[in-house]
This record gives C-alpha cells, structure tokens and sequence, in this order.
C-alpha cells in the first residue's frame, strides 16, 4: 500500500464514520454516534503509518492473521446472536426483525467466505490439474 | 529454525534499517526475523543470504523439533 492509497482508505473510513455519527445525531440514538466514534479513534489510532509505508510479507501475514481472527470471532457471534433473538423474539417484533437481519448477514458472510476460498484456492493452484 | 541474521548484520556494519532497505522489508520485519518471532518466506531467505554473500543453510538452521 502506498501513501497515496493509505490517505484513500483512511478517508473513506473517516467518511463512513462520521456518517455513522451524524445519523446517530439526527436520529437521536447516542450509542450509535458512540460506538461509531470509538471505533473510529480505535481505527486511527492503531491503524497508522509514518513516512513510509513498507507492506511486506510479514505485514501481509498480519492482515491475514487479524482478517481470519475478526471472521472467527464475528461469524459465530451474529450466527448464535441471530439463532437467539429469532428464537426469543416470537412475541416481540423488533427482536425478531433484528434476528432475521442478523441470520441473513451471517448467511452472506459464510457465502462471501466460501466464495473467497474457491476464487482463492483455484489462483494459488489448489486444484488437480489431472 | 534458528537464525544467523544478528550476527551476520552486526559483522557487516547494517543497521537494521539499512538491512530492511536492502531487502525491501520494514525495520519491523528485520527485528522479527533477528528474535526468531517471524519465519521469512523462501525468497527473502534467499535474499537475506545473498546480502551476506552465504548459502540459505549458513543464516537459516533446521532444527528438529
């Protein structure tokens, strides 16, 4: 990643937080701009470069390593998250309703995942050429 | 796997951060390959090996574990 491309993610996230945090304004739901603005300084804070921006294998091997452990963490959470609040909204709409948001963001995840595995695992040779 | 790197790079008068120049890599990496926390692909061995003009085996030894 060069500088230039650095600067680019870094205001995008920028820009997608501080959406976030004016919805939250506007809609007057405080935990939402809150939330949206930790994460936001988290973000800058550990995900900052000097002067110059060396990606080498060792850093690719990180982001891996930190996109594979986020994956593990996050896909049982919304699986088991979404399973509970179908399971205990029945009498409650908005329980349910979330519930269903949930299990269909669960479901795209493991589809994006497999989907990355196969585009992945055929790039790298993973496949018999007999 | 054990590694010759310090040593080497002291020899040879590098800093670290003229090793990671000449290897492409970040200070970072060069520290983390020199205390053994990080195993190089088979390319940069081979890089780090022909920094100090030696053979892979003579900076990278295999231990049985």
């Amino acid at each position: 990643m060069n500088i230039k491309r650095y600067r680019q993610v870094r205001a995008g996230v920028a820009l997608f937080i501080a959406a976030l945090v004016s919805s939250g304004v506007v809609q007057n739901n405080m935990i939402l701009a809150g939330v949206a603005v930790v994460t936001g300084m988290l973000f800058l804070a550990l995900v900052r470069s000097k002067t110059k921006i060396v990606v080498d294998e060792r850093e690719k091997l990180v982001r891996e390593k930190a996109a594979q452990a986020a994956y593990a963490i996050f896909a049982p959470t919304i699986g088991v998250g979404s399973y509970l609040l179908i399971m205990l909204g029945r009498n409650t709409p908005y329980l349910f309703a979330l519930g269903q948001v949930l299990a269909y963001l669960a479901l795209y995840l493991i589809a994006l995942y497999a989907l990355s595995f196969h585009l992945l695992n055929r790039k790298f040779g993973g496949q018999s050429e007999e | 796997m054990k590694n010759n790197v310090r040593l080497l790079r002291t020899t040879s008068d590098l800093t670290q951060e003229q090793l990671a120049d000449q290897l492409g890599v970040s200070r970072q990496t060069v520290i983390a390959i020199e205390s053994n926390r990080y195993l190089p692909s088979l390319g940069l061995a081979f890089k780090i090996a022909r920094v100090f003009g030696k053979r892979v085996e003579e900076v990278f030894v295999y231990e049985e574990e």
